[in-house]
């Protein structure tokens, strides 16, 4: 590890450096340095995130299904035309607002309420708990889909059986919808449980002292004091779920329902896998990833936003 | 790590002498207990089941019975009959490794540069690395299948490899490490007379180990348990260890014994690595984010 190796530039200091032409060169070489280390990350993007973003945006203008042998047609608008009288595209964008509302109790509402009540449990107990919300979130989507397919196997699966119900959970749309909504919930309650708790552990006791001494009840100082701070947590969680709920669910709904039955379980990033992968229509699909990336991102601005009103900082 | 071991400093700090003493504190505390303890047990109850499954004998598949008894390894038998499980956990492990390895590399590059000089462009810079973080897989997926088969490494560990050698998150979490670092240091290296990738390598670096070694294991749970672009550019070779899963998955009357003992096969690195760094992959992926 000792071995000079050949620097990008020599930094050698020396006393008086001479005004010559090398040393000029020298100087540029040296503002070269921090570009060069930034290079293998910034090609590797450069390839794999922003020539492909700005592919699908020139792609979402033309006809080709995928095959390298058949020509790209220019169709102006007309997928986006397309797109927008197709019903399933809405319904896919319906799917998905139902599926962020029901992640949010998973997300926000249980972990606080959990956090809130169990801010006195510490120690080796904490860590055991903590461990075993946690663990589901390392479980392998593919895994942790086929243990749910199995507890929710309609003739033998468990869940059946300890209900004493036939419900075909994966089958039938609503029980379906909701099936993959428990089980993205399962596996990132652990994460939001675990924020909450970090958040909650920043809030300094001494609020809350102040507040029992003036007479404020345990709920009053939950309500003015403890959710205000835990605000900026909150936003965040949120802010999460609505960007990433369609993505945390995809591995579950490509090995569960493939989008089904029906489509009652095709959110919008799994109409993008089943427009260029299914139906081979890579212009369709390009045009719903160009709505469906502008939108997210229209969303996520004004959380952000949203969220420098609402949020109440301890400074 | 800064925020997060601030806070379990505060966790530790405050002591519970402060609190009133009395029934009222240990009613909360014991409701704090079930709540939690609760929530634990709903959360590792799918986890025991696939294990107890997967260690049922054949007969008793169907069983409720809550401990899997006599224990059968027979699942796990007929798992490695049907699968190549050894060559898949081959791949599946080759593959977390090179993603992680190639993450942390460019990350830390990066964040060396973002952490140790200023230059013009710098927060546009930046701004570009964080941004990808953004852009979700399945918006560029078309082009890059296509990049990626006219690179002929479709169906190949490669092919799965390159798209994720670099990540927004490497260079965000890494950034702060190196930035933390004292800048003392560097000049004191820079004077005696280091170049800057020497100085990374002998200075930086070995001051950095807990973190990469955090870092490293976090990118390579995530990598491990990947799924969208192995199922993409795996479609005919299912070669890592989800994929092969997922072809016991679906049809009808599905063999329960050799899925669930595959299915556990394939946690089970991450389950011990889990049990033994607990709270480095915790702060890790608390830090992190998620995705």
């Amino acid at each position: 590890m000792f071995v000079e190796l050949d620097a990008p530039a020599p930094v050698a200091v020396r006393a008086v450096p001479p005004p010559s032409r090398s040393a000029r060169l020298r100087r540029a070489g040296r503002s070269l340095v921090p570009y060069l280390y930034l290079a293998p990350g910034l090609v590797l993007l450069g390839i794999w995130v922003y020539r492909p973003l700005v592919q699908t945006g020139q792609l979402s203008f033309f006809s080709w299904n995928l095959l390298p042998t058949t020509p790209m047609v220019p169709v102006g608008f007309e997928n986006y035309e397309r797109l927008f009288t197709l019903p399933e595209f809405g319904t896919s964008i319906w799917r998905t607002v139902v599926l962020v509302l029901g992640l949010l109790p998973f997300t926000v509402v249980v972990p606080v309420a959990v956090g809130l009540l169990a801010r006195r449990v510490r120690g080796r107990a904490a860590v055991i708990y903590q461990a075993l919300v946690f663990a589901p979130l390392l479980i392998a989507p593919v895994a942790g889909a086929a243990v749910w397919q199995w507890l929710l196997d309609p003739r033998s699966g468990a869940i059946n059986q300890v209900l004493g119900t036939t419900t075909n959970w994966l089958q039938e749309p609503g029980p379906a919808q909701l099936a993959i909504i428990v089980i993205t919930g399962w596996h990132v309650l652990g994460f939001a449980v675990l924020v909450v708790a970090a958040g909650l552990a920043g809030i300094s006791d001494d609020y809350a002292g102040a507040a029992a001494l003036d007479g404020a009840t345990p709920g009053q100082v939950t309500r003015w004091i403890t959710l205000p701070l835990l605000s900026p947590t909150l936003v965040f969680l949120v802010l999460m779920t609505v960007l990433l709920s369609a993505q945390w669910s995809f591995p579950l709904i490509d090995t569960l329902t493939n989008g089904g039955p029906a489509g009652a379980t095709t959110n919008v990033y799994y109409l993008l896998w089943d427009y260029g992968f299914h139906s081979f229509d890579a212009g369709l699909g390009a045009a719903a990833g160009v709505i469906f990336f502008a939108g997210f991102g229209v969303i996520a601005a004004a959380l952000v936003a949203l969220s420098d009103r609402v949020t109440f900082h301890d400074n | 790590m800064a925020v997060i071991a601030g806070r379990a400093a505060a966790l530790e700090r405050a002591a519970p002498a402060d609190e009133p003493v009395g029934t009222h504190s240990r009613t909360r505390a014991v409701v704090g207990h079930l709540a939690l303890g609760t929530l634990g047990v709903l959360c590792a109850f799918p986890i025991y089941w696939l294990y107890a499954t997967s260690l049922r004998a054949p007969q008793d598949i169907y069983s409720l019975a809550p401990l899997p008894w006599p224990l059968s390894a027979q699942s796990y038998v007929d798992a490695f009959r049907v699968l190549d499980v050894g060559g898949l956990l081959l791949n599946t492990t080759v593959m977390a490794v090179l993603i992680a390895l190639g993450q942390l590399l460019t990350g830390l590059l990066a964040a060396y540069a973002f952490a140790a000089w200023e230059f013009r462009g710098k927060s546009l810079l930046y701004l570009a690395f964080v941004a990808t973080w953004l852009v979700p897989f399945q918006v560029t997926m078309l082009p890059n299948y296509v990049l990626l088969s006219q690179l002929g490494v479709l169906n190949t560990i490669a092919g799965v490899v390159l798209p994720s050698l670099c990540t927004a998150l490497g260079v965000i979490l890494l950034r702060q490490h190196v930035q933390a670092f004292p800048t003392e240091l560097l000049e004191a290296a820079r004077l005696d007379g280091r170049g800057s990738w020497s100085t990374l390598w002998t200075v930086v670096v070995p001051n950095l180990r807990p973190a990469l070694a955090a870092l490293g294991i976090l990118l390579f749970v995530n990598a491990w348990n990947e799924y969208f672009w192995p199922a993409l550019v795996l479609q005919r070779s299912n070669a890592v260890l989800q994929l092969g899963l997922r072809s016991f998955m679906g049809t009808e009357g599905n063999d329960w014994g050799p899925m669930m003992a595959t299915a556990g096969m394939a946690c089970l690195p991450v389950l011990v690595l889990y049990l033994v760094l607990q709270r480095q992959i915790v702060n890790g992926f608390v830090r992190s984010g998620l995705k």
